[in-house]
Parts: structure tokens; sequence; C-alpha cells
């Protein structure tokens, strides 16, 4: 059932936007039926889940890692799925009439259902990967919803920002529910609330740092608020969806579902509290100071989800009960707030609330919806928004540390909130008429949704046993315990009460010297967190510039060193863990000959490094293979000496052949770059001849000699043993060598053809020499030696 | 001692993909001479119907598990799953490059067999057991792509490309090669197995240096051939010159048949040292991961941006090899699956949409396809969401699972670092999208041409297989799981 109901939007979305362009009303009867059904078939499950018998429905999905498509449908499910169901309906509703007649309202429809569905696989999911999922569907289709008016360079902006601050919430998420279900040996969320003794494990600080960090991303928690702002983009129904009623609550969601889990303890309450709170005012002050509609709604929304992270991190039974009861007055009275300030800039084409005023006359219906919503989120009694208030005030006041502070400031927020409800609810409807174009009535389908979401405030407020059973048992899953919940519109005359009373007065005050009191503040903040964004962005992309400028030159000479100079210090790191230095040089014992030998090597390497002409220097490394073979013949290897020079003598003619159609060989590297050179070529030097000396050190094998001394004759039958070692003991490596010879000789009378050929060509046609073997080097274009 | 020459019956089974390749590869380059220029094209199916007689082969093979061949080989389930894979990519490559080359008019078929023949080299990667056989598979499946790296022989790109490939990769296996001397005069056998019981055996165990100083060496070719940090060097340019459908399979099947002997010769022979190099493996993975994700981060070619993040998504696998534990291994192999699909499917829109000599392959370029063609646009949207790791691809299991298994062997940090590099992937993945569906057509998708039948065959199948492997993951998952634990 549950899964059925997470999938239905999803199958609603890819059924939309096809069917959009060819049955219009019937695709758009879904996507508003759909939610609607939903909502409905939740309500049906209500009373038991009220009841306190929660739905668990596991499905398996990937069970090899412990991932399992399983749904959990409790109190604080129940409450959200409800909003999330519910409002979806409103707004699908309101968005018929909102983008009437635009070309896109089918994918727009579709996008909507589709974050729907992720939505509610957000908080009915009972396994934290697929929570994860679900939490990342929603991240991408508030993307593609920001970004929907995709010509809008702004638009486009804000959607990728706030994709990348939500998204890398995302991914600290996954690392915390990973490590959580290490901690508590289990992915089922059930099952971590039930684990116990989270706090102690060595694990828990990351857990939780990792957790709120996914938390605060995603709920436009300071310092990481500023993308919700920006997303005011998005077309209205989106904003009053997505990112006020729904999707920036999922982070609350996250902290209130993990509670029982993580909370308690020292850091939880700190970390909620400090964060929460900072959020609250900040949110709450800017909205103060703001003049759009939609920017002032944002940032009010932000201080709102400040105040619940408190809430949760205040952890008391009563403070959890505040967080369910406001937490629901705030979707329905911020959710049609929203809807009605995209239906005054529909009519008006202007969201500036110093431009508007007296919009009643014009738009009785929608001044009517505006004014019992911003009651409700002035906190003015008979609302549910007024119920809620009292609770915070009631559970501050009652707070286990710090009473005093969470009160003051939850008080303030009151009293600055009462002026910001007064300047998006009432200014723009109240005083004589004036917009920039003549407004009318909007469509019914414009004040409809909105009006419904303000009249069940209302009438929560006015009949709170109706909400009771919700909050009660959402209150009591993120308790983790059975809370009792009594709602009502009066408690006496109390503390809450008082600031209730306080609050509009310097609310009031504030509303009415708004414009004296808005000229004190700063133009702009000098460091602002979008700031800071914008310039860390930057900072990534000069970094990504500087790097690749540096690693990725194009030049193979440079790619050749970072291969050497990596190996050479990997391998010689393993060299150096040797225990006994290496084994001693000594040259004293070495014969006359040997050394001079020696000393051909030597002087065949310098001249090759040293020589001014290609051919010069294939000259020498001959040389130096005629010095090794040398040396094989000195020790007694005829046979080894015998290969090394055939092989010596082809290399030659090879490379003279190769490097014959080369350009002129010229000196280009500049002087300190051949310093470093010769520096990392002399490492590897020493790395290989350290190498070869230290191994000579050791035998860990027995000699092989003895044993073909002792068995060339009886199981080859020959007296000479190097010729029974190259025919018979080692037949098919003789075999192999010859092969590799026999295909060398090929090469090299394969290359004197094509010389004949080209001399044959450019006798015939004189004309500039060809270049067509060199490798064109698009990016290296100057060559050295190699 | 006598033996009979002819090997028993169960080890030809044994490497039946092999054989069957080898057998295809031949056949294409005898027919080839005898076809007319027009007639190419039956060379490309040729090519298809060996690789799908060699996965059939592959599940023979499966049912005849264990060594054969002196233990040279062995077929286990681990074996099975890379052999499955490259010959899976062989076939994707394949159905994009028929179209490619009637485009590009090299019309000649030793194309196919290099990718055949490569195919056989990784194959028997897949199933080395022993060092030298590691080394000969190696080199089968890179001469082959060296070669395939410069086809077009009058492309400047391709031949820069080939000649970058070739020299560097020879350079690099022939570390490799000293590896493998190394360790065989230290520990006296090849035989991986044999390498690890000496490793293990305190009596037997040679002195640690020379065991450090091969492993070391080997490393050196392994991170090459995979374009781990710093060896990554060469893969922007070698990628980014070679025919489009070349990069596709270069960035799945060798890459995938090299960790495939990466992981063998680490979590075998030379796992009495893991503590060792266990460091190595974790610098480089966090390197490389950081190299491709910013590097990519500037890119506008999209070939180049492609083989950048080629190289970040083998610096997440490395993640999975630091974690050295059967979950790493079997997280490394859905990894590569997953990376496989999406990977070859982007390279086939690529080889789509540059047209003829590659013209359009620039992000710009690809402005307004969305509007242009939205069934392309919306396929290769999944590659690109995937590589991105949204959920429901296959590449968001595989991250899942990567990073599952570096916490579950307490890489906390190394964690951290590449959840935040994909987040910065994020960003230039993203920039495609954006492009693709927000920007205004511009010429190159105003020209733009029907799909040709192979790539579009080879598209939809990558995308079927990214979705299954997102949306039924446990299909390769268990099969992986099963697998991981190697030979020992």
């Amino acid at each position: 059932m549950l899964l059925l109901l997470t999938l239905l939007p999803f199958a609603a979305a890819a059924v939309v936007a096809p069917l959009w362009s060819r049955a219009h009303r019937f695709a758009a009867g879904i996507s508003v039926l759909v939610p609607l059904g939903t909502a409905v078939a939740l309500l049906s499950l209500a009373p038991a889940v009220w009841r306190g018998e929660p739905l668990l429905e596991p499905h398996a999905w990937a069970p090899s890692v412990g991932v399992s498509l399983s749904f959990h449908l409790d109190g604080l499910s129940l409450l959200f799925s409800l909003l999330i169901s519910g409002i979806g309906a409103l707004v699908l509703l309101y968005s018929q009439g909102y983008l009437h007649g635009s070309p896109n309202l089918g994918r727009f429809c579709a996008t909507l259902l589709f974050f729907m569905g992720s939505m509610l696989g957000v908080v009915l999911a009972n396994n934290l990967v697929a929570l994860f999922v679900f939490w990342e569907l929603t991240s991408f289709s508030s993307y593609l919803l920001i970004g929907f008016e995709s010509s809008r360079l702004k638009a486009r902006n804000a959607a990728l920002q706030a994709l990348l601050v939500t998204g890398i919430g995302g991914l600290a998420l996954l690392a915390g529910a990973v490590l959580l279900a290490l901690a508590a040996g289990s992915y089922e969320i059930t099952e971590v609330l039930a684990a116990g003794g989270l706090r102690q494990h060595a694990l828990y600080l990351p857990i939780l740092l990792l957790i709120l960090g996914a938390a605060f991303t995603k709920s436009a928690q300071f310092p990481f608020h500023f993308w919700l702002p920006s997303a005011m983009e998005a077309p209205a129904p989106v904003s009053a969806y997505l990112h006020s009623a729904t999707m920036v609550k999922a982070g609350v969601y996250l902290l209130a579902r993990l509670n029982p889990a993580l909370g308690g303890g020292a850091e939880w309450p700190l970390l909620l509290g400090l964060f929460g709170g900072a959020t609250m005012l900040i949110g709450v002050v800017v909205a103060f100071f703001k003049n759009d509609l939609k920017q002032i709604l944002a940032y009010s929304t932000i201080g709102v989800l400040g105040t619940l992270v408190l809430m949760i991190g205040v952890g008391t039974p009563d403070a959890f009960k505040a967080m369910a009861a406001y937490l629901l007055a705030h979707a329905l009275y911020k959710g049609s707030l929203f809807l009605m300030s995209g239906a005054v800039d529909h009519e008006t084409g202007t969201r500036d609330i110093g431009e508007l005023s007296g919009l009643r006359r014009a738009m009785p219906l929608t001044a009517a919806v505006a004014l019992i919503a911003a009651v409700s989120m002035a906190g003015l009694p008979p609302t549910l928004g007024f119920i809620g208030k009292e609770l915070l005030y009631e559970s501050a006041n009652h707070a286990p540390a710090y009473a005093w502070l969470v009160t003051a400031a939850l008080a303030v927020n009151g009293a600055i909130l009462f002026a910001v409800a007064a300047m998006a609810g009432y200014k723009p409807f109240a005083g004589p008429l004036r917009s920039p174009k003549p407004p009318h009535e909007a469509p019914w389908t414009l004040w409809t949704a909105p009006g419904v979401a303000a009249v069940l405030g209302l009438v929560l407020g006015l009949a709170p046993r109706a909400a009771e059973s919700a909050i009660r048992s959402a209150a009591s899953a993120v308790a983790g315990a059975p809370v009792s919940v009594e709602l009502s519109l009066f408690h006496g005359f109390n503390l809450p009460l008082l600031l209730t009373a306080a609050g509009v007065i310097v609310g009031g005050l504030l509303y009415i010297y708004r414009s004296r009191i808005a000229g004190l503040a700063p133009r702009s903040a000098p460091v602002t967190a979008g700031g800071v964004y914008d310039r860390l962005l930057a900072a990534l992309v000069g970094f990504a510039a500087l790097q690749t400028r540096w690693l990725q030159s194009g030049y193979l000479r440079a790619y050749l060193k970072i291969i050497i100079l990596t190996a050479v210090l990997l391998g010689g790191y393993a060299l150096l863990t040797r225990n006994a230095a290496a084994a001693a040089l000594s040259v004293s014992d070495a014969r006359f000959h040997e050394l001079i030998v020696g000393g051909l090597i030597l002087a065949g390497t310098i001249a090759t490094v040293r020589a001014r002409s290609r051919m010069i220097s294939v000259a020498a490394v001959g040389a130096v293979g005629v010095g090794v073979s040398l040396i094989f013949v000195l020790f007694g290897a005829p046979d080894l000496a015998m290969t090394q020079l055939t092989i010596e003598a082809l290399t030659v003619v090879l490379l003279v052949f190769v490097f014959h159609h080369l350009p002129d060989f010229s000196l280009k590297s500049r002087r300190p770059v051949r310093v470093l050179d010769v520096a990392l070529c002399a490492t590897a030097g020493v790395f290989m001849g350290a190498l070869v000396l230290a191994a000579g050190a050791e035998r860990p094998w027995p000699s092989i000699s003895s044993y073909f001394t002792d068995n060339s004759r009886d199981l080859a039958g020959g007296r000479n043993v190097v010729n029974v070692i190259l025919t018979d003991f080692r037949g098919l490596d003789t075999f192999g060598e010859i092969t590799v010879l026999a295909i060398a000789g090929i090469g090299v009378y394969a290359l004197l053809r094509l010389n004949m050929d080209e001399i044959r060509r450019r006798e015939g046609a004189r004309t500039a020499p060809s270049e067509a073997a060199i490798p064109a080097a698009t990016t290296a274009p100057d060559r050295e030696t190699p | 001692m006598p033996a009979s020459l002819f090997p028993p019956y169960e080890d030809l089974l044994r490497i039946l993909p092999e054989i069957v390749l080898t057998i295809a590869g031949t056949l294409v380059m005898v027919l080839e001479p005898a076809l007319r220029p027009e007639r190419k094209r039956l060379l490309g199916g040729i090519a298809i119907a060996g690789l799908l007689v060699a996965l059939w082969g592959t599940a023979v093979a499966n049912l005849f598990r264990g060594p054969a061949f002196h233990q040279m080989v062995v077929v286990d389930g681990f074996a099975t799953f890379f052999r499955a894979l490259v010959i899976v990519v062989g076939i994707l490559a394949v159905l994009c490059s028929i179209h490619y080359l009637q485009r590009e008019r090299p019309d000649s078929g030793e194309y196919y067999a290099l990718v055949l023949f490569s195919v056989v080299g990784q194959s028997v990667m897949a199933a080395a057991n022993e060092l030298i056989m590691i080394f000969i598979g190696l080199e089968i499946s890179s001469i082959a792509t060296y070669v395939l790296a410069g086809y077009l022989r009058d492309d400047r790109r391709n031949n820069e490309s080939a000649i970058k490939y070739f020299l560097l990769g020879s350079f690099a296996t022939a570390f490799l090669l000293y590896g493998i001397a190394w360790i065989y005069g230290a520990a006296g056998t090849t035989n991986l197995v044999e390498i690890r019981r000496v490793l293990s055996t305190p009596e037997l165990a040679p002195p640690r240096f020379l065991v450090g100083v091969s492993a070391a060496l080997m490393f050196v070719g392994f991170a090459f051939k995979v374009s781990a940090a710093p060896f990554q060097v060469w893969a922007p340019d070698v990628y980014q010159g070679a025919p489009a459908p070349v990069t596709a399979f270069m960035s799945a099947g060798p890459k995938a048949a090299a960790f495939a002997i990466f992981l063998r010769v680490y979590m075998t022979a030379f796992e009495p040292i893991s503590n060792r190099w266990e460091p190595v493996v974790w610098l480089s993975a966090l390197a490389t991961m950081f190299v491709g994700n910013f590097a990519a981060l500037l890119q506008n070619n999209i070939k180049r941006l492609l083989a950048y993040s080629s190289i970040a998504h083998a610096g997440y696998v490395m993640v999975a090899v630091s974690a050295h534990s059967e979950i790493g291994t079997a997280a490394a192999m859905f990894y590569l699956a997953a990376y496989a699909f999406m990977n070859v499917g982007a390279f086939a829109v690529v080889t789509h949409f540059a047209r003829q000599g590659e013209k359009y392959v620039d992000v710009d370029d690809l402005a307004g396809l969305g509007h242009r063609q939205p069934v392309t646009a919306a396929l290769f949207s999944i590659f690109l969401l995937s590589l991105i790791g949204i959920p429901l691809t296959g590449g968001f299991f595989g991250k899942f699972y990567i990073f599952k298994a570096a916490l579950e062997a307490k890489l906390y940090w190394l964690t951290v670092i590449g959840l935040l590099n994909s987040a910065v992937a994020a960003y230039y993945y993203l920039r495609i999208l954006v492009v693709m569906y927000f920007h205004e057509p511009g010429e190159a998708a105003q020209t733009v041409s029907p799909v040709a039948p192979g790539v579009k065959i080879a598209l939809w199948a990558s995308a079927a297989g990214t979705l299954l492997l997102g949306i039924f993951p446990s299909v390769i998952l268990d099969f992986a799981d099963r697998s991981a634990a190697l030979m020992k």
C-alpha cells in the first residue's frame, strides 16, 4: 500500500507529460486527482496510526548491501505525508491557472508529481539508503523546477546553486547513513532507533556532524541558507510547495526522525539550538528589510525552519509538540501566502510591496485569503498559528537549559514576525489602490487553492481538537515515547499570552516605523554566505586551471618524467626499507680489462647524452651495448653476449632508419629544465644501480648453475654445458630469441624498402622532404632528444 | 616426465571465450581482402556474432570452474564477471563503430579484428592466475588498442594519440615486466597463489625490500593501465585524439580488465604485504579523484571532459581497492560494470553527434539537442545522471557500494574526500545537461542526422544496462558478492 502510494505519483508523472498535448483536460485531471487520492488514502490509514499502530511494509531491493524499499507510516510520517499530498493537490490545482496556456504546463505538472513521489518516499522510507535515494530525487526535481524558466540565466544559476548545496548535503547524508548503519547494525530506521547506545558509540560525532550537514543544507539553516532566497526564481507554485511547505522541511524531518537515536547528550541540543536559533533570528530580521513579496516570504520561511530546528534541539516532549503544531500551521499559512503572492504578481506584474496597496478593492477574495493566512503567520487568535506560537513560548519557558535565552529569542522572533506578516498579508491590500497595471480578481484556481489552506488553518485554530491526534502521534514519534497533547485556543493568562501581547505591540510599532528603521540598515552585508559560495566556486575553478596547466601539459617528455619520478620514488621507498646498508661497492678487486670495459660503457653513455646529432647518439648507444656484451664475455656467458650483440646491431640499424625520418635535431629546453632533467635521470640511474646491488647481495634461492653442470650429461647427453643449455634446457628460450631476431630483421628490411621508395620518389619529383612519418604533435610543437 | 601434449578437455572449455574470439578475429582478417568495400560491413556482423558466441562461451566456461593449464588460468566467478564485461563492452563498441567506419571511410576490416584481439587479451587478463599470463594478456590487449587509437592514419589527432599511447604504454609495461622479474627472483614462482603462500610463510619469505620493490614496479604498470594518478597523464590526450568509438572501447574494456588483474595480483599475491601497499593505493585514489574531477571542470571538448571523468571514476574504483576487503572487491566489480554502460553510452552519443571528421565535439555544440533529438538527449541524460551518481542509475549503487566498503574499512577521510569529489563532478556533468536542454539549438544541433541503427542499439542497450543496475542492482551485486572471494 505504502509502496503503491509512493510509486503512484511517479507513474502519474510518466503518464501526464506525453498525454498533455493529446488530452489536456484528462492529464490535468490526473495531476490534481492523484495527490488528492493519495491524501484520502492516507487519511483512511490515519485512525490506526493515531491509535498507535504504525504501518510497516518491507520490500526487498538489494538485500546483499542491506538496502530495502521498506516503508513505515507512523505519526511523524503521516503528518508529513498528509501535508505533502494535501498541499500537492492544492498546488497542482493552482498551477492549472497560474501557467494557463503555457506550452510547458505538462512538463511542469509532471515534474511536480515526480517531486511529490520523491518527497513521499523521503518521509515514508524506513531504510536509510532508500531515504537517501528519495532525498536526492527531491533535490534533483527541485533543480528542474527552480530552473523551469530556463531561458533566464538567473533561474539556471539559482537552480544549480540549490542543487550543489543540497547535493553536497545529500552526500553527507549518504556517508552519515552508512556510518549510522555501521554503528547500529542495520539500515532499517526502526531498528536504528531501537538500537540504543548510539550516543556512546565511537562514531557518534562524525555521524552527528554528517547528518546535521545534510539536514542544515536541505532545511536552509545558517550558514547554508542562501540558496533558498535564490530559489525564489522558481514559479510561485514551486516556491509554495517545495520551498516552504515540504522539501525544505525534509531536513527538519530527518532531525525529528533520528531524534530518538541521536538526540539528547551534550552536542545535539547545543548544535541544534545554536544553528536553529541563529537561523531563526537572521531569517526573520532579513525578511523585515526586504521589499519583494517572495523574498519576504522566503526569509521568513528560513526563520521558521530555524525555529523548528531549535525546538528539536530543546528536546522536551513539549517542544516536540510545539514543533509539530507549528510545522502544520506554517505549511498551511506559508503555502497559501506564497500562492497568493503568485496571484498578485500574476495580476499586477510586480511583487514589490512598495509599489502595491489597496488591492482589496480589485481582488477582494485574494485579499481575504491573504489576510487569514497573515493572521495565522502573525500568531494571532483564533488560528492554528496562534496555538503553535503559544506552544513554542510555553515549551521555551520550560526548556531544560538556557530557558530565558530561548524564550527571549522566540519573543523577539515573534514580534518581528508579526511585522513581517503585516507586510506580506496586509500592506499590499490596505489603503488606496496602487499597482503598475490595473488588477482584476484572479481566476478561481488562483484563489481556491490558497483559500483552502488558509481556511484550514483558521478552522483548526477554532477547533484544535481535530488536529490533536495528528500532532500527538507526530510528537510521540519524535520523542520516541508517548506524548500527551491537549490543544486549546485559550490557556489562561500566562507568560505566553503576555509575550504574544508584547509581540503585537512591538511588532505593530516595527511595522508602522518600518521605512525609518529600514533606512538604518546597511545597504549590503560585508560578508554574505552567498558571496562566500561564489568565491568558493571561483577558487575551485582557479585551482582546477592551475592543476591542469601544471599536470597536463601535453608534452610527452613531461609525462615520461612523471612516470619515471613516481616509479623511482615508490621503488626507492621500498628499497630504503631494507635493513642492511646497500652492498658495499668495491672496485679494488676489479681487473684492469674490466675497468676498461666499464670505462667504455660510461663514455658511451656520456656521448649519447652529449651528442649534437641523432646519428652520433645512436652510435654511442651501440657502443654501450657492445660494452655490455663484452662484460658477458668476460664473465663467461658467450651465448648471452652473442644474443646481446645481435640485438644491439639490429637496434642500432632500426634506430638509424627511424631517426632518419625525424626533423633536424635541436636543443630547445631551457637550462634550468635541463638541470632538473639531469637530476631526475641521475636519481633514476642511482635507483636502478642500488636495486641491482642490493638484490645481488641477497640470494634467496640456490644458484641454478650446479644443476646444469650436474645434469647436462645425464639428462641431455651432452658434455658442452653451454650448448646443452642453449639447445636443450633453454631450447624454447633460444627458439624465442631466434623468432624475435627474425621479426626484427624483417622490420629492418621493411624500413629499408620504405627508404628506397622514398629516395626514388624524391628523385622523381624534387619536392620538399615528406613529413608523413612524423607524429603530428598538435600540443607539443618542439621536440628534444629522446 | 612425459605428459600428453594435448590438454585435457575441460581445460579447453575453460578458455572457450578466448578460442572463439581468436577464431572470429582471424576469420575477419582472412575475409577482409576478399570483400568489396561496400560489403565490409559484414565484418562488423561477424565480429558481433563472434562476441556473442564468446559470451555464451563464457557461460559455458563458468560451468567448469577451476584452474586450467597448470594453474596458469583459473575460471572463477571473478574471471567470468570480467570476461562477460569486456565482451559486452566489445559488442557495444563494435555497434558504435560500424557507422563510424562507413562515415570516416577507412573501411577496412582489420578494425574489427583488432577489437576482437583486444578483447581476447582482456579476457585472458580476467582469467589469468599467473604473472606471465597477465603480462601476455595485457600486451595482446594493449597492442591492439595502440593500433586502434591511431586507426585513421591520415588524421593528425589519431596519430598523436596512438604514438603517445604506444610510447608511454610500453614504457609503463616495461616497469610491470621488471617488477614481475623481481618477484620471480624473490619468490621463485610467477603463480599468484604460490607467491602468496611464499610471502606468508615466514621460513620461505624473501627479503621484504625485494617484494616491496617488485610490488612498487608492478603498481606503476597497473596504475598506468587503469589511468590512476600520477600515471593518468596519457589518458586525456589519447582519449581526445582517438576515434570516438575506440575511446568508448578503451575507456571501458581495457580499464576493467586492468582493474581485474590489479585486484587479483594485489588481493592474492601481494595480500600478505597489504599494509605496505594500501597507503600507496590510498594516496593514488585520492590524487586520481582530484586530478580527474578538477581538470574536467574546465574542459570544453567533450571527449577530453569524459576522459578526465573516466580518470575520476578510476579514482573511485581505487578507493574500493584500498579498502582491500572482499566487499571492496565486489564494489569495484559492480562499479566497473555500471561505469562501462554509462561511459560507453556517453561516448556513443559523442560518436553519433560528432559527424564526419569529428567536427562537433565541444560541449557548446550540444546546445539544443534536447529539442532536436529528445530521445537521444534523454538517453544521454541517463548516462550523465548515472555518472553523477543520481539514484535509480547504476552509478548511484556503484558509488554507494564503494563508499560503504571504504567506511567499513575505516577509510573515513578517503570517503569524505570522495564524496566531496562527486559533488564537484556533478557540476561539469550538469553543465552538459544545461547546454543540451536550456540553450537554443545551434548549428550543430540543427544539422544533426538521424541516429544510425548500430549506434541506436548501443545507446538503448547501455541505457537499459545503466537503469537495470540502478533499479535492480541485485542482479549483478549478488554475483559480484559471491565472486569477490578470489582463489587464494
